[in-house]
């Protein structure tokens, strides 16, 4: 009964911030750190159960489907650690970098976001994914309103709207789900899909993806994206990049693979994940006002390509999918973490304004660096693996239309690439700025990058030690039969 | 026309979406937009309800033994609305705590003159 | 266990100069120049052997990764491994007092590093993670100097991963159709492969290899990066380095593919090798009368770089055993040569600061080494008997006069008459003529610098006058590829392909040479002058402003200009404009307004519902 801990600890540390803030403000900050400690080794040490099997913990006495229960397969666990490995990162990052405002404040809803994204990727139940998303969502819309600058509140507003048609479109997709079938379970609505009215059904698989999608950046409903990521607090940002979409995304795979056996709309899925790529390079490659909305294009981006892994539909299409969702949640936070600090030192957004940064803060730098190269997915870096992954996945179909995608996907790498090296130049070989005031950033900043940076090498050189569990993560979402059985014990 | 009226509730939870949808893709008030974003959450929570509902059902609360269980409506929905109506207080008090500020900030509440953020 | 060990020698050594610089700086010049040598010497005693080692597996992909060395992998080893030591030695002093040498050391290792592990790869896979270590390594030392080197290192990459991307997809593909990327397995499995397919991956790859090896429509970036880069790695740029898009194809169309499956690509009487052989006469035309009008001493050498691309592919698109034995001899030549060259013009720079044509001048007796060594150096990229360019070009030439290619053979040589005339101008502008007066002062560079020009002059008279060294290696290749195998002998070919035999010609020139030398001393009609002392047609010669070199070639010049503009670098840039103006007009879609957002969001909705609507199920 340990994994209900995994939201439960940083749910409780969530409300105890603001009481121990009473006490004494310093020590609240570490809190967060802390909690999300635990977390990680209370789900490091599941991992050897849960690869031998999938622990479902039922809630309130009752067995499942009566009850709101958590299903700690593979890939929950795999997102559980990542969230809190990253949450750990940036909550020792924010304790520095948070310098103004309500810090407690930002400290709490930190947690309340991590606990949502926790709860989103570990729930069975269909309400509870909704319910566990909002506490994301709302605690992503009040933190990218932090600074409350005319930036910060325009994109928080904006962004609830969006999010909140979304979330609107979700529950109207939980409601039909629930008038066909009279049940919450995300099992055993997966196990009733097959003798449901086809149209309904299409009707509340659109809704739901539409809700979710708008999480996970799906094009064209990401308008949001590169306005919050680039108005928020920069560890805010990473946390949103590094962890936010993605757990969209996973409640997109999770519908789509799971819930719903939707083979039918899969190659639109493929479709909108490329278009979703494309669209994102290249608004990415024009950006060359403010580094941070670059960033979140590029995001954009690699959600896209992320989506298309999933529409390839198989499992090692998943399992690509999976791959390069870890690597650009590692990679991506890491590249906000550094640029934070950067901008903070330099005091501009604006690209031209780092021209030679890199001899003043030679590690952010460096580590960027390494980020930088592993999007784009060279190796030896992660995201070369993960690159590779999906080219094979989408060549495996043997399909010719998947040829041409696979050729739009590069080209769309190459584009990647144009704005990513373009920084990289900026950083190391211009000169020019008059930055002899500036120094590396502190401790608090560069002990977070660095570990983000060598687990980036480690991965690209030794992919082995994610590829099991990811290959099990896929395995999780692509056979929903397993799935079924596991949670309704069914045999 | 009896169709309609046997789904009442439906018809009713549906309009509400609309205009909530309308109002938001229409109005260019900030203020009018979060109004369109409640309406919203409101129809989604009767169209909640009306997926539980049952013609002449009761309350699930036994208050007089002869009632059959039969009788009652669903209370999974209604659960489920009181914790959406809780967000949805939330997002609202968030918008509008977020709009004061956007205010300061700006101004001015009308969508077409805050655009510091595109492209 | 040896070959992993050298990998690991390039690599590790390549970091670990990076912390000896930080420790002390004094012996971080020695330490590169270990890391560099230890791999030449330990292959050098792995000579014609045939080693396979699997070192890594990947479980996720079902494959392991393997390392092999063959004849042809030591060839061009040992080549990266001599340049690299050669330009790291020459960095030593050339380099002293410029900034970032920590940077500048482990990734001139890095790169000699990642070129060793993609002539030693066993398997597609690793080929493609050295490749790609190669690829942005080097764009990270092409934009070391900032400035102008910006662009030309931004060209090389957005080029370079265009290439790999173009190698990713035919590499995934194979991986997906026979379920290995070992070298040897592919070449079995490939023999029963279609020829469309085979055309696809050949194509792919050729992509790859083509932009490294600035094959024709495929060289614009060549010439920038060269020219832009720091002068020792100029030479391993253009020495060894586009030579692995050579290696690649030669790996791809000899070892990997045959010679069986080459001549099933054909249709009609138009075959790839015709084609590829077609490409490569072009790649000599164009570049090389290029290189004639440049005034930029690098960006000459640059363009003659990929002219002589040329010949190689050539000598290996005719496909014969005389053919290939000059095209993979000529790269080794042209590989000397040219770093030679660089190496020479590096000196000069490192001297007077500049590298302008126009503005230099008789440095020949001021600098002699640097003088003898760029001497040496074109005459081999000319091809005057008893250089080793000599020898390479004859074997061409006789290769396409052999198979009946009567054009080919005259674009050759009008590549050859080019190359006269920009060697002949590099060599002239720079060291003959008269000395501008601010260089009276100039010495010779330090010795760390001229060791290098030395060694690599000396190799081009060794291979010119002993070509059997090398050919006898060439023809280890070939027996080893299953090809009929080039008879050599250590002074040159036997009566069997077409005589040549350095001996006489070298006692031929001996012999011509005392005869000069005796009929100009019996005349007694020169006399020794000042340098300054120079025929100006009876005019005054004005101090220092007097020179030759100035608009070289004018008349040449104002003939040829106007058809020799790069118009292919022109549709490029054509093309990153037009493209980058439709990505600025898309973000667009990005209005600010939040009203069309949620507009899009609901229209996502009713798109979806609609088709659900026509039928489309899930």
């Amino acid at each position: 009964m340990v994994a209900p801990l995994l939201i439960a600890i940083p749910f409780l540390a969530a409300f105890a911030v603001p009481l121990f803030s009473l006490i004494s403000k310093r020590i609240s900050y570490y809190i967060p750190a802390l909690a999300l400690f635990a977390n990680l080794v209370i789900s490091l040490v599941l991992i050897p159960r849960v690869m031998s099997e999938t622990i479902v913990v039922s809630i309130g006495g009752f067995p499942p489907p009566f009850c709101i229960n958590l299903v700690v397969g593979p890939v929950g666990l795999l997102l559980a650690i990542i969230i809190s490995l990253i949450g750990l990162l940036v909550s020792i990052y924010g304790v520095n970098y948070i310098k103004e405002g309500p810090k407690d404040k930002y400290h709490m809803l930190l947690l309340a976001l991590l606990a949502g994204a926790t709860g989103m990727v570990l729930t069975g139940d269909i309400f509870n994914l909704f319910v566990f998303f909002e506490i994301l969502s709302l605690a992503s819309y009040a933190l990218t309103a932090y600074n409350r600058d005319r930036a910060g509140t325009e994109a928080a507003i904006k962004y609830l709207i969006q999010g909140s048609i979304g979330s609107a479109f979700i529950l109207i997709g939980i409601a039909f789900l629930y008038g066909m079938f009279g049940t919450l379970s995300m099992a055993d609505i997966a196990s009733k899909v097959g003798g449901a009215d086809p149209g309904f059904l299409f009707v509340s698989l659109a809704l739901l993806i539409t809700g979710f999608g708008i999480e996970a950046a799906i094009f064209p409903l990401n308008a949001w994206l590169p306005d919050a990521h680039s108005s928020a607090p920069s560890s805010v940002s990473a946390i949103l990049s590094g962890i936010a979409i993605e757990t969209g995304a996973y409640a997109v795979a999770r519908i789509l693979y799971t819930v719903f056996d939707s083979d039918g709309i899969m190659l639109l899925i493929a479709v909108v994940g490329l278009i979703t790529l494309l669209i994102g390079e290249m608004s990415a490659f024009r950006q060359r006002e403010d580094i941070k909305r670059l960033l979140a294009y590029s995001s954009i981006g690699q959600m896209g390509l992320i989506l298309f892994a999933f529409g390839i539909a198989t499992r090692a299409g998943v399992f690509a999918a999976l791959f390069q969702l870890l690597n650009h949640m590692l990679a991506k936070s890491l590249l906000f973490l550094a640029v934070g600090y950067m901008i903070y030192r330099v005091g501009s957004k604006k690209l031209s304004a780092f021209s030679g940064l890199g001899k003043r803060m030679p590690v952010s730098s460096f580590v960027a660096t390494i980020a930088v190269f592993s999007l784009v997915g060279l190796p030896p870096f992660a995201g070369f693996m993960s690159k590779f992954s999906v080219v094979r996945a989408a060549l495996a179909l043997k399909d010719p239309m998947f040829l041409w995608f696979v050729v739009l996907m590069l080209i769309a790498t190459v584009i990647e690439a144009g704005y990513f090296f373009r920084i990289i130049q900026n950083l190391f070989f211009k000169s020019g700025n008059s930055l002899e005031e500036v120094k590396e950033a502190p401790l608090s900043c560069l002990v977070p990058i660095s570990v983000l940076a060598a687990l980036i090498l480690i991965i690209g050189v030794y992919p082995q030690l994610v590829s099991g569990i990811l290959d099990a993560a896929a395995q999780g979402l692509v056979e929903r039969t397993a799935y079924i059985q596991y949670v309704l014990g069914v045999p | 026309m009896e169709a309609l009226y046997s789904n009442m509730y439906y018809v009713g939870a549906g309009a509400l979406i609309l205009v909530g949808l309308y109002i938001i893709l229409v109005k260019s008030n900030l203020i009018k937009v979060i109004i369109g974003i409640h309406l919203l959450d409101t129809g989604v929570n009767v169209l909640l309800v009306a997926v539980g509902y049952i013609k002449g059902g009761t309350a699930p609360i036994f208050t007089r033994t002869s009632l059959a269980p039969t009788q009652f409506v669903d209370p999974i929905p209604q659960a489920l609305v009181l914790t959406a109506i809780v967000i949805g207080v939330g997002v609202l008090a968030l918008a509008l705590s977020i709009v004061v500020k956007l205010y300061e900030n700006y101004g001015t509440l009308d969508v077409r003159k805050i655009k510091g953020l595109k492209w | 266990m040896i070959m992993v060990s050298i990998l690991l020698i390039a690599f590790v050594g390549a970091g670990g100069t990076c912390l000896v610089g930080r420790g002390n700086p004094r012996f971080r010049g020695l330490v590169a120049s270990l890391v560099a040598f230890l791999p030449l010497i330990i292959l050098a005693f792995l000579y014609g052997r045939v080693i396979s080692i699997d070192y890594a597996s990947v479980p996720f992909l079902d494959i392991g990764l393997s390392l092999r060395l063959t004849p042809l992998s030591w060839f061009f080893g040992i080549a990266i491994a001599a340049l690299g030591g050669l330009a790291i030695v020459f960095s030593i002093s050339y380099m002293q007092g410029k900034e970032r040498l920590n940077y500048y050391y482990s990734m001139m290792l890095l790169v000699n590093a990642s070129m060793l592990g993609i002539v030693l790869s066993g398997d597609f896979l690793s080929f493609y993670i050295f490749w790609e270590i190669m690829s942005w390594s080097t764009y990270l030392l092409i934009s070391y100097r900032g400035k102008q080197a910006l662009g030309a290192g931004l060209k090389y990459i957005i080029m370079s991963i265009i290439g790999s991307s173009a190698m990713l997809l035919a590499i995934g593909s194979l991986y997906i159709s026979y379920g290995t990327l070992e070298i040897p397995s592919l070449a079995t499995a490939l023999q029963g492969a279609s020829a469309w397919y085979a055309l696809f991956v050949l194509l792919m790859f050729t992509i790859a290899f083509g932009i490294k090896n600035a094959i024709l429509p495929l060289h614009t970036w060549l010439p920038d990066a060269h020219s832009e880069a720091v002068s020792p790695f100029s030479a391993i740029l253009s020495g060894i380095l586009v030579r692995m898009g050579l290696y690649g194809l030669f790996l791809l169309m000899f070892s990997v593919l045959g010679l069986n499956t080459l001549n099933r690509l054909s249709y009609g009487a138009i075959s790839f090798n015709l084609v590829l052989s077609w490409v490569g006469a072009l790649t000599i035309l164009f570049p090389i009368f290029i290189a004639v009008l440049q005034d930029d001493a690098k960006r000459l050498i640059a363009w003659s770089s990929i002219g002589h691309g040329g010949y190689m592919i050539l000598g290996i698109g005719v496909a014969t055993t005389l053919g290939i034995a000059g095209g993979l001899f000529h790269a080794l030549n042209y590989a000397i040569c040219v770093a030679l060259l660089f190496l020479a013009v590096g000196a000069v720079e490192y001297r007077t600061g500049t590298r302008d044509l126009n503005k230099l001048g008789g440095l020949m007796k001021r600098m002699p080494i640097t003088f003898t060594g760029a001497l040496i150096g074109s005459m081999g990229l000319i091809g005057i008997p008893l250089t080793n360019g000599f020898i390479s070009k004859w074997l061409i030439y006789k290769t396409l006069i052999l198979s009946r290619y009567p054009f080919l053979a005259f674009a050759a040589l009008i590549g050859t008459w080019g190359t006269v005339l920009y060697g002949y101008k590099l060599v002239h502008n720079v060291f003959l003529g008269q000395l501008p007066e601010q260089y009276k002062e100039i010495e010779e560079v330090p010795w760390t610098m001229r060791v290098p020009m030395i060694v690599l002059s000396g190799f081009v008279v060794l291979f010119g006058v002993l070509p059997g060294i090398p050919l006898k290696a060439i023809s280890v290749i070939q027996t080893h590829l299953g090809m009929t195998r080039l008879e050599t002998s250590l002074f040159g070919m036997p009566k069997a392909i077409g005589e040549l035999n350095t001996l006489n010609i070298f006692f031929a020139l001996l012999v011509a040479g005392l005869i000069a030398y005796a009929a100009f001393s019996a005349s007694r009609r020169s006399r020794r002058v000042s340098q300054y002392d120079n025929y100006a047609a009876g005019a005054r010669v004005p101090v220092g402003g007097y020179q030759h070199s100035v608009r070289f070639y004018d008349q040449a010049d104002r003939i040829i200009r106007p058809y020799l503009r790069d118009r292919i670098d022109d549709f490029y840039g054509w093309i990153a404009t037009q493209s980058t103006a439709f990505f600025e007009q898309l973000r667009k879609i990005y209005t600010g307004n939040i009203n069309t957002y949620a507009t899009w969001i609901v229209l996502f909705v009713a798109v979806l519902i609609f088709m659900g609507l026509l039928g489309w199920r899930i």
